[in-house]
């Protein structure tokens, strides 16, 4: 509190740097039009842990006359929300842009103020990536406005030890044999988690959200229709997945625990929960979080190649090239590089973020052992997120489909979590968000 | 340096005709005289220049955006006139945030004030090490709210975090901090207490110790206790500092946004799943920057600055009240004395005039308020 004077300092610390980054933007704009071996400084903005740091230097070896400087936000939403005002202003985007599939309705939302890098000669590389990277990246009019870089395959991350304490099979396939091997169904593992809660008297998943989201992303249609309709209240499907997930947490098989921190990790150790749905990414915060915990790769953490209610994705990113960009040519053919295969398998390497590109996929280098397929007791983890991916589909966003997620199901599966409502209560109150915020906005 | 010789120069000749005043000066007298008048002007520009650039444009230019329909990325929509105001104040979030402000504000403004000016109070005293005491109060001040708020995040933890489990160590139910209402508002106090109480102590103990010491001293010549002293002459003299304080803690708590933000970071809905604890600037900003409604949001700034304005305004005329009707009880008093000590004497004129006074000020006695606050 008493912001008011943090604020003042703040504010005219702010005004100063927008200043200067106005200022630097110009100046970055000044420098040439682009003949072959003039100087040119190429900015990149990415986050999270993306794995191209190491390659910038690479690229500036091999075209001298480039420069590279790039940023790295802390988060994807803290990306966001810099992406967010920096195009509202009209001023201070990068020459190459990240952007998450989470917030990449907002961003087709504006995609004329993208490049379409058909203009770049994407349509002849195409192949390269899984089609549906691909779609999801394409605009309504046709237009292609980024290079794919990783993708979010979901398998299922479970404790082989607190298995086998509860007689469960506890071995890789065995564990994805018991779920319902290739046709896995939500109830199949609700079913185990039955069993499992009733033998040990624990919960079976971390939390309800990350279950709620695999379910309306691994829908053909989710929270809007093919046709950008709104179709939550009278779908049927999302209501019935929605009910099954409410009524196993409320049987005990949710641990409640808080989405991203886990206790600080101890909930990985304390055998809180047995099961939690892994995007490849996942695998990062799992291994930390049990590191964090003080755990090691011998707490029995595991990475099965099944999903209940078929193949999902969930997260993964691709490379624009904004329109503000003076440099689009150069910024396109940046872009192109750092999501060719090649670099792919050295970002897998370096961040195991799970290669978007067919090629990449079926490197040694990214289905062979690294520190993560040792973590989760040598489970061949490229191999099977190359498996995961197959049948995922692109599901059109609709541009409320962050909102309706977050903050119209996020307080109803809190409610479900917390037995505050059983699954028709929190339905009911989640349809009465759902009018507050997006329908009558 | 001209500025400052010029003018006496001009002022030591006054007995130089008008009509030749101009004509007899060089440049140089012109250019000083000019220097004179508007240097001032060019001293105390910045500030307002920069006011001007990064305070008064957003706030019209904010105005602006809240009576359009206006998307954060795609932009201004069509004139709705006051419509998003309209909206904004039928809207039970905006209400519930304004709730969550208040409780937070009090729940953390009237401890802190309390507390702060009795931690100035002992450090007013005579004790050993004292700048290390004073400095040690203001320690908390010194590290970034980000950083205070991520500890305490995690010391308020609902299933790991040390509160609880100190609680349920000694077989107490642990709080929900983080999802019930109330105690997550006494979470985020504590953390703004934590944080301010001794910067208001310092600035308290700085009145404190501009408080005469002879008042204290003869005070305690006539029997009066540290604690009598304290209330009968510390408070009365610190009044002043005090609704500095207050009025900059009212501000303040109204824009509470980092501790909020940060308490449960990882929350989709800023500021708890059920918006337990959304503040009005946490509103706002989940307002632009997750629904992006920016004329919506921009209509939430301004009524929280109105808001902000009104309650500044009636701070202000209370402060107002308190020292005006101080300043009548103590020249009635004098007119009282002086009434006596001419009743003692015998002229008549003397009589008649403080007679007079007298009657003036208990006829005037609506108007006066006015008057004295001039004088």
């Amino acid at each position: 509190m008493k912001s008011s004077r943090r604020t003042r300092v703040a504010a005219v610390i702010a005004g100063a740097a927008s200043f200067a980054l106005l200022a630097t933007g110009c100046a970055a704009s000044d420098s040439g039009s682009g003949t072959k071996n003039e100087k040119i400084t190429l900015t990149v903005t990415t986050f999270g842990t993306m794995g191209l740091d190491g390659l910038y230097k690479k690229y500036e070896k091999a075209h001298p006359n480039i420069t590279i400087k790039a940023t790295n936000i802390d988060t994807g939403d803290n990306a966001k929300t810099d992406w967010q005002t920096k195009q509202a202003a009209g001023a201070g985007l990068p020459d190459v842009q990240g952007v998450e599939e989470g917030w990449l309705s907002a961003v087709m939302q504006v995609s004329d103020q993208f490049q379409d890098l058909r203009d770049y000669g994407i349509n002849k590389i195409k192949d390269r990536w899984v089609d549906w990277k691909v779609k999801q990246a394409t605009d309504k009019d046709g237009r292609i406005i980024g290079y794919g870089t990783d993708i979010g395959p979901e398998g299922l991350c479970y404790n082989s030890k607190l298995f086998a304490a509860a007689g469960l099979p506890s071995d890789r396939d065995g564990v994805a044999e018991l779920l319902g091997g290739k046709n896995a169904t939500w109830d199949d593992y609700f079913k185990v988690g039955a069993q499992y809660t009733k033998a040990t008297g624990k919960p079976f998943y971390d939390q309800s959200g990350f279950i709620w989201n695999a379910m309306v992303n691994q829908q053909d249609e989710g929270y809007y229709t093919k046709d950008g309709k709104l179709n939550v209240k009278d779908n049927s499907t999302l209501k019935s997945l929605w009910l099954k997930l409410a009524d196993a947490t409320e049987s005990g098989q949710s641990s409640n625990q808080t989405q991203w921190d886990w206790g600080k990790g101890k909930a990985f150790l304390d055998g809180s929960f047995a099961t939690m749905v892994c995007p490849g990414w996942m695998l990062g915060n799992v291994k930390g979080g049990v590191t964090q915990g003080g755990g090691d790769a011998t707490s029995g953490w595991d990475f099965a190649d099944v999903f209940p209610g078929g193949a999902a994705n969930w997260g993964g990113s691709f490379l624009t090239v904004p329109k503000q960009s003076k440099h689009p040519k150069e910024a396109a053919a940046l872009a192109q590089w750092l999501t060719d295969p090649a670099q792919q398998v050295a970002a897998f390497q370096a961040a195991g973020t799970f290669p978007s590109t067919l090629e990449a996929q079926t490197d040694p280098g990214v289905t062979g052992p690294n520190e993560l397929s040792k973590f989760f007791n040598n489970a061949p983890v490229g191999k099977i997120l190359a498996s995961r991916a197959e049948g995922v589909v692109a599901q059109y966003k609709g541009p409320d489909d962050s909102v309706i997620q977050s903050q119209v199901f996020g307080p109803a599966v809190q409610e479900i979590d917390s037995k505050k409502a059983n699954g028709q209560q929190a339905w009911n109150d989640a349809m009465k968000l759902l009018d507050q915020l997006v329908v009558n906005k | 340096m001209t500025s400052t010789l010029t003018p006496p120069e001009q002022a030591t000749k006054p007995s130089r005709p008008r009509a030749t005043r101009t004509e007899g000066l060089t440049l140089r007298h012109r250019l000083g005289r000019l220097d004179v008048k508007y240097s001032p002007y060019i001293y105390v520009a910045p500030f307002f220049i920069l006011f001007g650039l990064i305070g008064l444009f957003p706030l019209v230019y904010t105005f602006v955006v809240s009576l359009n329909h206006w998307n954060l990325l795609t932009g201004p929509g069509e004139w709705v006139g006051f419509d998003n105001f309209v909206t904004e104040l039928k809207d039970p979030f905006f209400w519930n945030s304004l709730f969550n402000t208040m409780s937070i504000f009090l729940l953390s403004a009237i401890p802190q004030l309390i507390a702060a000016t009795f931690i100035a109070a002992i450090l007013d005293q005579n004790i050993r090490a004292k700048t290390f005491w004073r400095m040690s109060v203001l320690l908390p001040y010194v590290v970034t709210p980000v950083a205070v708020t991520l500890i305490f995040s995690s010391a308020f933890d609902e299933k790991y975090g040390l509160i609880n489990n100190l609680l349920t160590a000694i077989h107490l139910d642990p709080i929900m901090w983080k999802t019930e209402v109330f105690p997550s508002h006494i979470a985020i106090a504590t953390m703004v207490n934590w944080r301010w109480t001794g910067y208001n102590a310092l600035i308290l103990l700085a009145a404190m110790q501009a408080v005469p010491r002879d008042v204290h001293e003869s005070a305690a010549l006539d029997g009066a206790g540290s604690f009598r002293r304290f209330f009968s002459i510390t408070l009365p003299s610190i009044r002043p500092t005090m609704i500095f304080v207050i009025i900059t803690a009212t501000i303040g708590g109204l824009q509470i946004f980092t501790e909020p933000k940060l308490f449960n970071a990882t929350s989709a809905t800023p500021g708890g799943p059920q918006r337990q604890y959304q503040t009005t600037v946490l509103y706002l900003w989940d307002l632009a920057f997750n629904r992006q409604d920016f004329g919506r949001a921009s209509a939430v700034a301004w009524l929280l600055f109105i808001l902000v304005v009104l309650i500044g305004l009636i701070n202000f005329e209370l402060s107002r009240r308190i020292a005006s009707s101080e300043a009548r009880v103590s020249k009635r008093r004098a007119k009282k004395r002086l009434a006596a000590y001419n009743a003692d004497r015998p002229t008549g004129a003397q009589t008649q005039r403080a007679d007079a006074a007298d009657a003036a000020s208990t006829t005037a006695a609506p108007g006066a308020h006015t008057q004295e606050k001039d004088s």
